[in-house]
């Protein structure tokens, strides 16, 4: 039983911040990515090559630099032209991302998955209340609650971070008030596919490493766009955790529904509150 | 002297709606300008074009001299040019002290800090972690004034400040403002409300189907003379 819950919030944790880097996009641009899963995808690929020669450190280093590049080369090239266009345009141009992304990856890695040990320090159980637990699951919740607190405590108290909230806003306005709002766009996207990047390689070695990951999580992490209410960090926070126990529960207790469950999860919270958790109407 | 903002034969669109047509308008350093005209004929477009949301599509601007060619969003304010923009703007998901922690962004040197912003509208300082959004449309203006003021600014630009605001609080704005004139600042101030630019400006601009029609000294017309330029 704790252990499903502990189960629960490892995945929950890796949804969040998976969901963490589409909410601050969205939040900016407006712009949904269908490309995020791919990026975390690319992340684990980068993450795991690099992991494999230098350790996983250099891994996990590698896999948010690599991504931080390849988001400020995406908002610059594409998603800066996306912004307030037709919400169908943004899904054609971001799914096609996708595509080519998932492309890049089966030609260079092949098409077979990839496993990666934990890192020699993380890797073995520990015991809670009597029952044996990996102790790299603890490690992602620590890793994911160390990025997620980090991400919010900028955009909280940083004075960038209140840069890219004002933006998100109103970017005229930032930009009246002096914001170089030109440079807060590739800022915004290239953290965002950090943490998706991030989120990939430490997955990595939980999960395993292969070129559908990425729409695989993609769906769960829209999921918890949806339920939290687009655009919101506290809401994506409370779907993630719950997507999390139903997912971990629900393997379980519902085996041969678990597949099914978060949709059914996501069309009782459409039905009951369509703005999700903690979104707003309209 | 040269002009702390010239603009010389200003042509601006929007998509393809051609606003202004040659704006000629010039204001020195510490300066109060009053511009003028009717609803529609452009007066915020004057301003839009210097935050860039309007595309400048002919003439020159420049400031202090120094032609600028190209307008970003933020160039106005690394000019020191600071706009308390109609409708006020506040940005309702962030605190009162956010928003103005927010135009200190470009940490211009000068007088005005968040200590400096409070002694003049103390009622930020008390509210201070309140959103913005959740004050009067009068204390509203006060944050859209302070933080304008959080720039530092040489030009702080109003544009429509009296607007739905009671009689009242559009006296004390009055006396705001020349309280403010009176440290040095130059104002240009577009407004209907003739008693409050009677009191505030120096000289005025009237504008007419995106042109300047009229200008001249404020001292040297009279309320009907103004009401009649602007008429026409």
């Amino acid at each position: 039983m704790l252990i499903n819950a502990l189960n629960g919030l490892v995945y929950g944790s890796l949804l969040f911040v998976l969901s963490a880097g589409l909410v601050l996009v969205y939040g900016l641009r407006r712009v949904v990515n269908f490309a995020h899963g791919a990026l975390y995808m690319l992340g684990a690929y980068i993450g795991w090559s690099v992991a494999t020669l230098y350790g996983f450190a250099a891994g996990v280093v590698a896999a948010g630099v690599a991504l931080a590049a390849v988001g400020v080369v995406l908002d610059l090239v594409l998603f800066r032209r996306l912004a307030g266009r037709q919400p169908l345009i943004t899904v054609i141009v971001t799914f096609g991302v996708l595509l080519i992304l998932e492309d890049v990856v089966r030609s260079v890695w092949g098409t077979g998955n990839r496993a990666l040990d934990p890192p020699a320090a993380l890797d073995g159980v520990v015991e809670i209340f009597g029952a044996p637990f990996p102790v790299y699951r603890l490690f992602i919740v620590a890793a994911s609650a160390a990025m997620a607190g980090g991400l919010a405590a900028w955009l909280r108290w940083g004075r960038t971070g209140l840069f890219v909230r004002a933006a998100s806003h109103d970017a005229s306005v930032a930009a009246m008030c002096g914001v170089r709002t030109a440079a807060i766009g590739p800022m915004v996207v290239g953290l965002g596919a950090a943490f998706a990047g991030l989120s990939g390689i430490v997955a990595a070695p939980f999960l395993s490493i292969h070129p559908s990951m990425g729409s695989e999580i993609l769906v769960l992490s829209f999921v918890v766009s949806v339920i939290g209410g687009l655009g919101s960090f506290a809401g994506a926070f409370v779907a993630a955790m719950l997507l999390g126990q139903v997912q971990s529960f629900g393997t379980v207790l519902l085996p041969e529904l678990a597949a099914l469950l978060p949709f059914l999860l996501m069309a009782g919270v459409l039905i009951f509150r369509p703005q999700g958790i903690a979104g707003t109407k309209g | 002297m040269t002009a702390l903002l010239e603009l010389e034969r200003v042509e601006a669109r929007y998509g393809a709606a051609r606003i202004l047509n040659g704006v000629d308008l010039a204001i020195a350093p510490g300066e109060r300008v009053a511009l003028l005209g009717r609803n529609g004929v452009g007066k915020t477009t004057v301003v839009n074009t210097l935050l860039a949301t309007a595309v400048k599509c002919g003439g020159e601007i420049r400031v202090r001299g120094e032609r600028i060619d190209r307008l970003a969003g933020h160039t106005a304010a690394t000019l020191g040019i600071a706009v308390v923009p109609q409708g006020r703007k506040i940005l309702p998901n962030l605190s009162i002290q956010e928003n103005l922690k927010l135009a200190a962004a470009l940490r211009r040197k000068g007088p005005w800090t968040l200590d400096a912003v409070y002694g003049l509208f103390p009622i930020l300082r008390e509210r201070r972690h309140t959103p913005g959004t959740a004050l009067s449309g009068g204390q509203q203006q006060m944050l859209a004034i302070g933080r304008a003021l959080m720039l530092n600014p040489e030009l702080l630009i109003l544009d429509e400040p009296s607007e739905g605001l009671a009689p009242v609080i559009v006296d004390e704005l009055g006396v705001i403002l020349r309280d403010l004139a009176a440290t040095g600042v130059a104002i240009l101030l577009i407004e209907q409300h003739l008693r409050l630019v009677r009191d505030i400006a120096e000289r005025y601009a009237v504008l007419s189907k995106g042109a300047v029609s009229a200008a001249g000294r404020m001292a040297e017309v009279d309320q009907e003379q103004l009401q009649s330029s602007i008429m026409h």
